[in-house]
């Protein structure tokens, strides 16, 4: 913009003479008192969150009290709600098996969208022609607006059905009698959350890849290396910080996916095992800490003990979030680093 | 052997097969997320009419009487409204002050950004656990209704209570897009109005903000559309249900009742409908699903024609 049309910028010269001619005491007031209102909006939104743990972690203690560890190295989730409703036994949870579920499927969901997002993410950032690329990249963020519930009820609709019809061996009853193998299972969470959590890995990578100098391009390619091997042994390497901070982000939110995992994996507090071998694990019935909140969180919160247990799974998730938050974060000032970038820090998203 | 002739030893079928793969990627996230839309459309497009959208959910279990969307929409709406109002004022402030006044290397401003990144980070579940427990402690009866007869907690869950829950939730995000739409406004603007004589605090509000404005905009208009799509807070701090709490809800009179009471949105109606929860009434999910899309896809687009604008006037 030039400085011809900065005259023109809305109440500019309307405010020079309201300068001028206002009394000083007028502007002086909010010259002081609005610097300290704004102070108040930011420290109320950088702290806010320790009110956020301060609230769950409290409410969690009377769990952590009275079980210590041993909350997330028993198991038994299902049966100990079922019998807390009943007012005269004293309850002990265990968590395992939420816990065990959270992490197959996320560590899942992970993994698949680390190999489709960073072929994605090439694929906008280097590959695509110019004509398909606008398409593509609305694509992406549109399937990063579709609702997590949206999500769950395609899956429920789609995912499941395909996998109780065409993955599910037909003697499944007989291998596994012990749960039941019914197309809500480990693998339709991973495919779920897997496609809910690719966009904002893909957003990132491409980002990353795109801050790469492009002197580095030419010095590959001046040295004779085709277009695919400065993609392969110099973007994608230099980039690496970056696409790991995006993974993480990714993580992060697979983690705390309630809805769409509860309406997609079966809501049996199972910890899949091998002892059926691969496809039986991924094919088991899981129920995650998330989904957990929300499928009894409700009217069976006016049960102490199952609140506390609740407060005490949503304890864990922040601590997750916590430690998957600050990882992102060393993993861009990793990136900025090695980018020689000073960049103001940011909120990620 | 030199680097070059080691470089370019690699078979040339490698870099075919990568950029296939590459393709091939790209097509199958093409494909699953038109496959999503269209199912929407092919499967809830039936259900679309003028009744579905007049008439108020039932919770049958009768398959199909799901009744149509009327208090979900409106449920939806206020809870926007009423969140933007919450979170406006203050992620606008935070973001002015942390790009106008803040000092980048001290420690405030790094413990500030410190917690921004973790509320970013933390699951909207957990946000509403967070409003059960703040929320029903008995000095706040006054946001919700008080509950069971005779308890001594406050109910916790209400519009009023969801909206400043879910206002904290796209607090970061909303935030972190007007900062950097502050932040976009050239330097020139903040001198030239230093130069004449404008103090800074006027210089902000009378030429940076408003300069900033569509990107301020752009950022409110993408938290709208995330507090449209989530279920979660909703779930659990406007009472799971899918009728409005308050009877005669479009009564003027009855407007506080509303606020305090327990209500329904799209995304509990399509939870509550959807073969997952209680109701029995697919068919009604899939056409309420494709209604919340729609918005959210339009809420999208407007903050990306708004974006562009800015991007007109920046340049």
């Amino acid at each position: 913009m030039s400085s011809s049309e900065l005259a023109a910028a809305p109440g500019a010269d309307r405010s020079l003479k309201r300068v001028d001619l206002a009394s000083a005491s007028g502007s002086r007031w909010s010259e002081s008192v609005m610097p300290l209102l704004l102070a108040s909006a930011a420290i109320f939104s950088g702290l806010v969150v320790t009110l956020v743990v301060f609230f769950v972690a409290y409410n969690a203690v009377p769990t952590f009290r009275a079980e210590g560890l041993s909350f997330i190295t028993r198991g038994g989730w299902d049966t100990q709600i079922n019998n807390a409703f009943t007012p005269s036994k004293t309850v002990f949870f265990g968590a395992e098996p939420l816990l065990i579920g959270t992490l197959l499927s996320t560590v899942g969901a992970v993994l698949v969208s680390l190999v489709l997002g960073t072929g994605c993410a090439i694929f906008l950032s280097e590959l695509a022609p110019a004509a398909i690329r606008r398409p593509f990249e609305s694509l992406v963020q549109l399937l990063a607006g579709i609702p997590s519930v949206v999500f769950g009820l395609v899956g429920l609709s789609i995912v499941v059905p395909f996998i109780q019809n065409y993955v599910v061996p037909a003697n499944a009853a007989n291998v596994v009698p012990e749960i039941p193998i019914e197309g809500a299972s480990l693998l339709a969470a991973i495919t779920v959350l897997s496609f809910m959590i690719l966009p904002f890995f893909v957003t990132v990578a491409v980002d990353s890849l795109r801050a790469i100098p492009r002197s580095y391009v030419d010095g590959g390619l001046a040295l004779g290396m085709t277009k695919w091997r400065t993609i392969t042994r110099i973007q994608v390497p230099a980039a690496a910080p970056g696409l790991v901070a995006g993974l993480v982000l990714a993580a992060a939110r697979a983690t705390g996916e309630a809805i769409a995992v509860s309406m997609v994996a079966g809501a049996i507090a199972f910890s899949p095992n091998l002892n059926h071998g691969p496809l039986y694990m991924l094919l088991m019935p899981i129920r995650t800490i998330a989904s957990s909140i929300v499928e009894t969180g409700g009217d069976a919160m006016s049960i102490p003990s199952i609140a506390s247990a609740l407060f005490a799974l949503a304890t864990l998730l922040l601590l997750f979030s916590l430690i998957l938050s600050l990882g992102a974060r060393w993993a861009f000032a990793w990136f900025n680093k090695r980018m020689g970038v000073r960049q103001a820090g940011g909120v990620q998203t | 052997m030199s680097v070059q002739e080691k470089l370019r030893s690699k078979p040339q079928w490698g870099s075919g097969f990568g950029q296939f793969a590459c393709w091939v990627a790209a097509a199958v996230v093409s494909a699953v997320c038109l496959s999503i839309i269209g199912y929407l459309v092919f499967q809830g497009w039936h259900s679309l009419s003028w009744k579905f959208f007049t008439t108020d959910p039932s919770e049958s279990m009768r398959e199909g009487a799901g009744g149509g969307v009327r208090v979900p929409i409106v449920g939806t709406a206020l809870l926007i409204v009423l969140a933007v109002l919450v979170m406006f004022p203050i992620a606008v402030g935070a973001a002015t002050y942390l790009s106008e006044y803040m000092d980048e290397s001290s420690w405030f401003t790094r413990v500030v950004r410190t917690g921004l990144e973790v509320l970013a980070s933390v699951p909207s579940v957990v946000f509403g656990m967070f409003g059960l427990a703040l929320f029903s402690m008995p000095i706040f009866t006054f946001l919700s209704s008080s509950g069971a007869e005779g308890a001594s907690q406050a109910f916790g869950r209400s519009f009023l209570v969801a909206a400043i829950v879910m206002g904290v939730h796209v607090l970061p995000f909303v935030i972190k897009v007007s900062e950097e739409s502050i932040r976009a406004v050239p330097v020139s603007y903040r001198r030239g109005a230093h130069a004449l004589g404008i103090t800074k605090w006027r210089s902000i509000r009378k030429v940076v903000l408003p300069a900033a404005a569509p990107g301020i905009v752009t950022a409110v208009i993408l938290g709208m559309g995330l507090i449209a799509g989530d279920t979660a807070i909703v779930w659990l701090l406007l009472g799971g249900t899918t009728t409005m709490g308050a009877s005669n809800w479009w009564a003027p009179s009855q407007f506080l009742q509303v606020l305090r009471g327990t209500g329904a949105t799209l995304t509990t109606y399509i939870f509550f409908n959807s073969p997952a929860g209680d109701g029995n009434s697919p068919q009604l999910a899939y056409a309420a699903a494709l209604v919340l899309v729609v918005l959210v896809l339009a809420l999208n687009v407007i903050a990306s024609i708004v974006g562009r604008r800015r991007k007109r006037q920046g340049s």
